[in-house]
């Protein structure tokens, strides 16, 4: 075991830092639209679907489902999604998600986030102002475990 | 499925560093923006997201998958009745203008055509329409600059968001009566198709994707109105004779003094209304004896209302609304 883990230490020194050869986590994106629908009885059904048919005012789901394959705990565990261009962004699934509305380089809840207008005014940062969101986990991942991470968003 | 039911999706065990901040902000749902025609049918909306964590020293970097889908095209036509308030029109009158604008509310370019119904509920009469007229960009009827419409040849083609002023003619059915009102309706409606609101036509949407009926199904349609405003004039002419007895005895040398009562009736107006009459045979005309009420008009062609020429008196009331009455005087003498 030691021996093994001396090997994967020097395996991966070789490579330059960010490599993207490490397979050992995973992380796959899934998008899903959000149906509202109400029933015969006047019941109102929520489904998500696959987004075969997508127009301007649809909700989006965005689940980002990650999962630590190696051997060894994932620390510093970071996962960033830049917003598509056409898709506002409606909250994230519990609130933990760190938001930027300047392309990253700046984080926060949005209530202490800023936009400069063209004119160079600012103002208190809106949630379709978000053009990043991120998650930052305190804890290391451990071998073998998985996880999901969910933001809502809508076609503008 | 609500917020709270996405929580149980969640599934990180471990304790998310940024739970400091975490802020009620971020759950409440916001008001969705105003989207007209929103993005554009076609755009493709790509989503990746990455990661980076350690592994011991050595800082890793994952990519998601990214995920494609294809803005589909939302079809949405508005009519709406541009005219401040109905069009005066008169019995009989053809080429009476209504303006609507047609606006295209998706996010495709979509080609419209054009139709009217002019027998609707709820007015007086039918309007007989003559012709649709597409404005060339000004928002004013100029025949023979703007486009006479023909279905199928010259079906308004609009981009997201842009609007076309259209002209209805139509002429005012003779039996049409004061203060009468007649409507016609007109109808935009896609090429793509029409139908309920979310009737969806695979791959037949602006850039490859499918087209889906927005809330008005494919078509919108609106009401204009056109109004009668009639008016009409009677004329009641009278005599009184004087002699020079000081008697009513119409006797060579009496003056007759002719009244006439122009009396307008209804709701409009009636322009350049001017009252002739000639001096019956037998009779001369009594110079400067023309008045209109009480005002005394001269006899030459000048600037007041009345003149004397070839025998008979003009008196020019120019435009007179419904309800009023004039009074004309002048006199004659027996020979």
């Amino acid at each position: 075991m030691l021996r093994n883990l001396f090997l994967f230490a020097a395996a991966t020194a070789a490579v330059p830092a960010f490599a993207q050869a490490d397979p050992s986590v995973s992380l796959a994106s899934d998008v899903m639209v959000e149906r509202t629908t109400v029933g015969p009885d006047g019941r109102t059904q929520v489904s998500l679907e696959e987004p075969s048919t997508v127009v301007p005012g649809d909700k989006l789901v965005f689940v980002l489902r990650y999962r630590n394959n190696g051997r060894q705990p994932a620390a510093d565990f970071v996962v960033t999604n830049p917003l598509p261009a056409a898709v506002a962004f409606q909250g994230s699934n519990d609130g933990s998600a760190q938001l930027s509305v300047d392309g990253g380089r700046s984080w926060g809840a949005i209530g202490d986030l800023m936009v400069t207008e063209g004119d160079g005014t600012r103002r208190a940062a809106r949630m379709e102002d978000v053009t990043h969101v991120r998650w930052t986990f305190a804890q290391p991942i451990p071998a073998g475990e998985a996880g999901r991470l969910m933001f809502r968003g809508v076609v503008r | 499925m609500s917020f709270t039911d996405i929580s149980r999706f969640s599934g990180p065990k471990q304790t998310v560093g940024y739970a400091l901040l975490l802020g009620v902000s971020s759950l409440a749902m916001v008001p969705e923006a105003a989207l007209a025609a929103g993005t554009r049918a076609g755009t493709l909306i790509e989503n990746t997201a990455s990661a980076t964590y350690d592994v011991g020293p050595t800082q890793i970097s994952v990519d998601s998958n990214t995920n494609t889908v294809r803005v589909d095209e939302l079809i949405n036509a508005v009519v709406d009745w541009s005219d401040s308030a109905d069009v005066m029109t008169l019995p009989g009158s053809t080429g009476q203008v209504l303006a609507f604008s047609v606006t295209n509310n998706g996010n495709g370019e979509e080609s419209f055509s054009l139709s009217t119904i002019s027998t609707l509920g709820g007015d007086d009469y039918d309007p007989t329409v003559t012709s649709i007229v597409i404005d060339d960009g000004d928002g004013i009827y100029e025949p023979g600059q703007d486009t006479v419409y023909i279905p199928g040849t010259n079906d308004p083609v609009l981009l997201p968001d842009a609007s076309v002023t259209i002209f209805v003619l139509s002429t005012t059915p003779a039996g049409a009566g004061d203060g009468d009102r007649g409507g016609v309706q007109l109808i935009a409606a896609s090429r793509t198709g029409t139908g309920a609101p979310g009737t969806s036509f695979s791959g037949r949407g602006e850039g490859g994707g499918d087209a889906v009926l927005g809330t008005t199904g494919g078509d919108g349609s609106d009401d204009g109105f056109y109004s009668v405003s009639a008016a009409s004039v009677s004329l009641v002419k009278s005599a009184s004779v004087l002699n020079q007895f000081g008697n009513a005895n119409p006797i060579p040398g009496a003056t007759v003094t002719y009244t006439i009562v122009a009396t307008t009736t209804g709701s409009g107006s009636l322009a350049n209304l001017a009252i002739n009459d000639a001096v019956p045979t037998g009779t001369t005309y009594v110079p400067g004896s023309l008045r209109l009420g009480s005002t005394a008009l001269t006899d030459a062609a000048d600037a007041d209302a009345g003149r004397f020429a070839s025998n008979a008196i003009t008196v020019s009331l120019g435009t007179v609304p419904g309800g009023q009455s004039r009074t004309v005087t002048f006199q004659v003498t027996i020979n």
